[in-house]
């Protein structure tokens, strides 16, 4: 059986829930806001002088790449500051002590990232629906995505919160690496708008595909062909969400 | 009935990089015990807990909670202690209902019954008012007290207890005691860390005493006492002596007080042949004074250091 504990998982899902839920207003409100400037001044003020992009309006092209960077800045923001905190105030012996396996801890948490994603990509889905009427082409490949990249990034926030020693460690992590990758992975572009060098070495980022991804699964167009953005996403999480396991089992930062 | 082994640490070796925190560790700690284990700061009380606890991980030995060794088989032994840590070490986005119902939920108890278990504990310990409370605005004793309920809501058949008494006041302490007394009669085994030896020599039946890493004695507490015991009988006679009898020096006797006193550390049961002894010499004795060796006389002797000396600081 995957969860032996269950009734001790689901409390620990529920705690990582209520964690966020109860400052909302510093989790939930704000990427709603800056969702709502992103799409009124890039894709409505400005995309309205900006020719179609892959055969759609340039709002409509950005919105599932702003969707994409909200799932992964919402996953990585819950779990490195969740983890963190709980390693700076100490609770996290609470959960160290208890009969959760380590893959329940790590899952628990992953999907505490997961489900705060949730919340706010479908909140910034509503905002954009303020502008356009932002279609979905491909549920499945939008719930793969979402699901996938949110337990990926969950998982990298996992890590940085252990390598973590300050706070100021987890926004080094969000300024000099997540951001610079987004913004160059596609959310604003078309990867064809950029000169041949920089096409080459946007294929080496990941979050390339995710929002490729994503914007297949929106738009039913893509730079990339929709098996391997899936393809890349699946194995980063595998990869990392094993390294995360073993963290924990073996202690790094958790056990003295 | 022979009794269950509930901690059995065989072995126990943690290093801290190149320190040696933990050297050959062994003891078992029976059932129903009330389990002292005392030492000075940094002897390796806590990390001998945080290697029982899943805590800290260790480099050789074997630990068993009830036979499930705490690293292959964690999550039963895990599910059989209640630790109450030194520290605080609560979540500061929960209240303090939310804190108990929570840490029963990671230990497998369903919600209603966990809801059921939170009321008894807030109830028990005075908590009721302030379940809605933000545990930061609680008192250090109602902190306390909200550890020890945490440690309670699963109900463990081991409850570990770093220094619970710690900064408290002699009132709070002295419930404490009769409700650790009170666990331990129903059947619950306790282990004990404290600074208070007057503490752990009115809870304990057994003593464990740990120094620099190695355990320097471990027995049940009368019989550690009588073991290492030294009393210091210092007899009053009816006259000064210039020096002690010839037929005294076997007994290893001084004298005190300009000779009207002589002082025997007595080792074993041999006060009566000794005044028959004085008394034979026509020396009449006026009073006996003995001071019993206690558990913190002990403590002492074992925690001096290797030269023989307590350490200045």
């Amino acid at each position: 059986m995957i969860v032996g504990n269950l009734i001790g998982f689901k409390s620990l899902v529920e705690r990582e829930i209520v964690r966020f839920a109860s400052v909302f207003l510093q989790t939930i409100f704000p990427p709603l806001i800056t969702s709502f400037l992103y799409i009124a001044v890039f894709g409505y003020t400005i995309g309205a002088r900006i020719k179609e992009v892959q055969g759609t309006s340039y709002l409509e092209f950005i919105i599932p790449g702003l969707l994409m960077m909200y799932v992964i800045e919402s996953a990585y923001q819950n779990t490195s500051s969740s983890l963190f905190i709980s390693r700076w105030a100490g609770h996290i012996q609470e959960i160290l002590v208890s009969p959760l396996s380590y893959f329940e801890m790590v899952l628990a948490f992953l999907i505490g990232g997961l489900v705060r994603s949730f919340v706010i990509v479908t909140g910034v889905y509503f905002v954009s629906l303020l502008f356009t009427p932002s279609p979905i082409e491909h549920p499945l490949v939008v719930l793969f995505m979402v699901l996938l990249v949110s337990l990926l990034f969950s998982s990298i926030g996992v890590i940085v919160a252990l390598l973590a020693e300050e706070f100021e460690h987890l926004t080094i992590c969000t300024t000099f690496v997540i951001t610079p990758l987004v913004f160059f992975g596609g959310v604003f572009h078309s990867v064809q708008m950029l000169p041949a060098v920089l096409q080459t070495a946007t294929a080496f980022n990941p979050i390339y595909y995710m929002v490729n991804g994503m914007r297949y699964g929106m738009l039913g167009t893509s730079d990339v062909p929709i098996v391997q953005s899936m393809s890349v996403v699946f194995c980063l999480f595998m990869i990392l969400f094993s390294f995360t396991v073993f963290l924990f089992k073996t202690g790094f930062k958790l056990r003295k | 009935m022979d009794r269950e082994i509930a901690i059995d640490i065989k072995s126990l070796t943690k290093f801290y990089g190149g320190f040696r925190a933990l050297e050959d560790i062994t003891f078992k700690v029976y059932e129903g015990d009330f389990f002292g284990f005392l030492g000075p700061n940094g002897a390796g009380k806590t990390t001998t807990i945080n290697v029982l606890t899943g805590l800290a991980n260790y480099q050789s030995g074997s630990v068993r909670v009830f036979g499930h060794d705490v690293t292959g088989d964690y999550r039963k032994a895990r599910a059989l202690i209640g630790l109450v840590p030194q520290e605080f070490n609560f979540d500061p986005f929960l209240t303090a209902e939310q804190i108990l119902i929570y840490e029963a939920g990671y230990f497998g108890v369903r919600k209603r019954e966990a809801r059921r278990r939170a009321d008894e504990w807030l109830n028990e310990f005075g908590l009721s008012s302030y379940r809605r409370l933000d545990f930061r605005k609680l008192s250090g004793g109602f902190k306390r007290r909200l550890l020890i309920a945490r440690a309670l809501m699963h109900r463990p058949k081991i409850l570990i207890l770093d220094e619970p008494t710690a900064g408290l006041d002699l009132e709070l302490r002295y419930k404490l005691w009769d409700f650790f007394k009170e666990m331990n009669r129903n059947g619950v085994t306790l282990l004990l860390t404290t600074h208070y030896i007057e503490e752990a020599e009115k809870l304990c039946n057994c003593i464990g005493v740990i120094h620099e890493g190695r355990m320097r004695a471990v027995d049940e507490k009368d019989r550690l006492i009588e073991r290492m015991s030294e009393n210091v009988v210092d007899i009053q006679l009816n006259r000064q002596l210039a020096e002690v009898p010839q037929e005294l020096t076997d007994y290893g006797v001084e004298l005190v007080d300009g000779g009207s006193t002589i002082r025997m550390r007595e080792r074993e049961q041999v006060l009566s042949k000794l005044l028959k002894t004085i008394h034979a010499h026509g020396i009449e004795v006026l009073g006996v004074n003995v001071k019993k060796t206690t558990l913190e006389d002990v403590f002492f002797r074992l925690t001096k250091n290797d030269r023989g000396q307590s350490h200045r600081f």
